[in-house]
């Protein structure tokens, strides 16, 4: 089966005007989409994901490296005609109502007439925007434009789909919708291919994920595999009472640390298999747990753990 | 002809259609976004205004010279305007879709990105069509209003000064594919003022003194600049209209072709270019 995405030892340096010093955005990257999925690319700031969607987007040209979209180079327009993409924080034509920017998009696709009054109706409906579609761009906010921006990426019906950051912007109901959405979309037999800094995000739409940082490839694989290792922790809130002390933790189980929420609030971290012993520690010693599930590990926290793992594997290795 | 050579054609045939159907939309969306932008509608007013206060500085020229004012500044004030719109349109309009990451829009549509230059052309021919229009009616208008007899050349005049506007597009378009948008209006309206003195050099050339005929490396240099710069004089007929020569619709035709030359040079440098950008 053709690969949505192939990319193989992806390289973007950037060389601003008038400066010396070259950035290299993005660094060997190579992972594969298959046909169907979910793909996750996650990555912190800076870490290279705009750079790699808009070489995937046909919109610049790599530096190094070989970039295949469902089978053909990205700026070929039968591969185009197959893709939708979200740009991070669209901006779009803001003289034009969101019905006429989707006609002008829907003759781009080479629609008909009556095919794109039906389509531009019901995508408008979809994103929610159907009561603004008399009021000009220039008036929408910035979850409004995100919601436009989503119908246009829609507009061909796509077979793959490149969305960059597309929870970014909107309020908590919007996310829930366009989560939906993603997973319907799914359902529907799409491919979809979308990047976020938000590990929490992705890891409750995707199938498998790639780990970006500063430029380089983390890790590629299922999320689950990632986060697998003992890895996952577990926390408790704990309140002493007035003037007491915090938990001294220092004879307890490995990898139990603590945090200081208030003066008089604790935040007691501990491995995942360790949790029910120190739970009860901190009763006996007198703390009122007011709080206690799993940790939410941040994207951070997951690529620090991959970074040392690396280099422990390394170490091995020697 | 084989089938296949005649399902070739269809497809050649069609992916011209659909290549057509593309550059349309992009014109008309950049047609829409001139008649929307409040600068341009103000520009096209001033430009009736100036035209029509034509009438007040005739009545200031002695009888016989009044018609011969209205002629002449009214068709300098259509020139003028329709070439500065041309120079910032062409200038802003690409830039514009870069700075403000519109192009991440419509790039990753199935279009070439020659498509998108030759629609960004396409829709300001469009636009210049209609202002030269407008200030060619009040221009007219003016005219009649002050009895000047009216003829069809004048119509041809019209239709130069939108040649001459549309050369000057395709030359601002090909700038702003590489450079920043002032860079590019200054080059423009460098080549603007070269291509209207195509003549004054030609003349001096031809003189029998001057520096142009003294320095061999000058005299080389506006040799070259007249033998390749389009010479702009060629779309003005203000002078027979006046002194009632005829324009022939051969020469309007001759013009054109002269146009249209330029502007395939120009905007095929430009689509080049802007085919290997990289839009970060
Ligand atoms: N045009 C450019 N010129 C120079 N450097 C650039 C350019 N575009 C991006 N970069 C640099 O490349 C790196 C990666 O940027 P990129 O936008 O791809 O990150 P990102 O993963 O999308 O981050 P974010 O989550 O903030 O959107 C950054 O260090 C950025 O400064
Ligand atoms: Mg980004």
């Amino acid at each position: 089966m053709t690969p949505a995405i192939a990319v193989e030892g992806l390289s973007k340096t950037f060389r601003p005007p008038f400066r010396l010093k070259k950035v290299r955005a993005v660094r060997s990257v190579s992972f594969t989409v298959t046909p169907g999925e979910v793909f996750g690319f996650l990555g912190p700031n800076g870490a290279g994901k705009t750079t790699t969607i808009k070489v995937l987007t046909g919109l610049i040209r790599p530096t190094a490296g070989r970039v295949a979209v469902l089978g053909g180079p990205p700026t070929s327009i039968e591969v185009k005609a197959r893709v939708g993409f979200l740009p991070e924080q669209p901006y779009f034509y803001d003289y034009l109502k969101p019905t006429e920017l989707l006609d002008i998009f829907g003759r781009l696709f080479g629609m008909d007439r009556s095919t794109r009054h039906r389509r531009i109706h019901e995508l408008l409906d979809l994103v929610g925007l159907a009561h603004a579609k008399d009021r000009t761009l220039r008036k929408f906010s910035k979850g409004m434009l995100q919601r436009v921006g989503l119908a246009q990426a829609l507009l061909n019906d796509p077979d793959l789909l490149i969305l960059d950051e597309p929870l970014s912007g909107l309020d908590p109901i919007g996310r829930k919708e366009v989560a939906d959405l993603i997973a319907s979309l799914k359902a529907g037999g799409k491919t979809i291919f979308f990047s976020s800094h938000i590990l929490a995000d992705i890891e409750r739409l995707c199938d498998r994920v790639v780990i970006l940082d500063r430029g380089e490839m983390k890790a590629e694989g299922r999320l689950d595999d990632l986060l697998a290792g003992g890895r996952w922790e577990k926390e408790a809130v704990v309140r002493a009472r007035p003037g007491g002390a915090p938990p001294r933790v220092e004879t307890w189980p490995e990898g139990t640390r603590v945090e200081e929420i208030d003066p008089a609030t604790w935040r007691v971290v501990t491995p995942g298999e360790a949790f029910g012993p120190v739970l009860q520690r901190l009763v006996e010693a007198g703390f009122e747990v007011v709080g206690a599930g799993d940790r939410r590990l941040s994207l951070e926290a997951l690529i620090m753990g991959l970074t040392r793992e690396a280099s422990g594997a390394r170490e091995v290795a020697r | 002809m084989t089938a296949s050579g005649v399902a070739g054609a269809a497809r050649g045939l069609f992916g011209l259609g659909a290549s057509w159907t593309r550059v349309h939309a992009l014109a008309l969306n950049t047609f829409i976004e001139a008649s929307r932008n409040r600068a341009f509608v103000g520009l096209g007013v001033a430009a009736v205004g100036l035209v029509v206060s034509s009438i007040a500085l005739s009545q200031l020229a002695i009888r016989d010279q009044a018609a011969r004012v209205l002629v002449d500044f009214g068709l300098f004030a259509i020139s003028l305007l329709s070439v500065v719109i041309a120079v910032v349109m062409g200038v802003i309009l690409i830039f514009k879709e870069v700075d403000r990451k519109t192009f991440y829009l419509v790039l990753p549509k199935p279009v070439r990105r020659s498509e998108v230059v030759a629609g960004k052309f396409a829709g300001l021919l469009a636009v210049l069509a209609v202002a030269v229009v407008v200030m060619g009616a009040a221009w007219i208008l003016s005219l009649v209003a002050r009895d000047v007899p009216v003829n069809p050349d004048m119509i041809k005049a019209l239709v130069l000064v939108w040649f001459e506007a549309a050369l000057i597009t395709s030359v601002a378009l090909f700038f702003s594919s590489f450079a920043t948008p002032v860079m590019s209006g200054v080059f423009t309206l460098g080549i603007f003022l070269v291509g209207r003195s195509v003549p004054l050099l030609d003349e001096l050339l031809r003189a029998k003194k001057g520096v142009l005929v003294r320095n061999p490396l000058v005299r080389f240099i506006a040799q070259a600049v007249t033998d390749t710069f389009p010479d702009l004089s060629v779309f003005h007929v203000g002078k027979e209209l006046i002194l009632g020569v005829p324009v022939g619709w051969d020469y309007v035709g001759g013009v054109a072709l002269y146009c249209a030359g330029y502007c395939v040079f120009f905007l095929a440098l430009g689509m080049l270019i802007f085919r290997r950008r990289d839009f970060v």
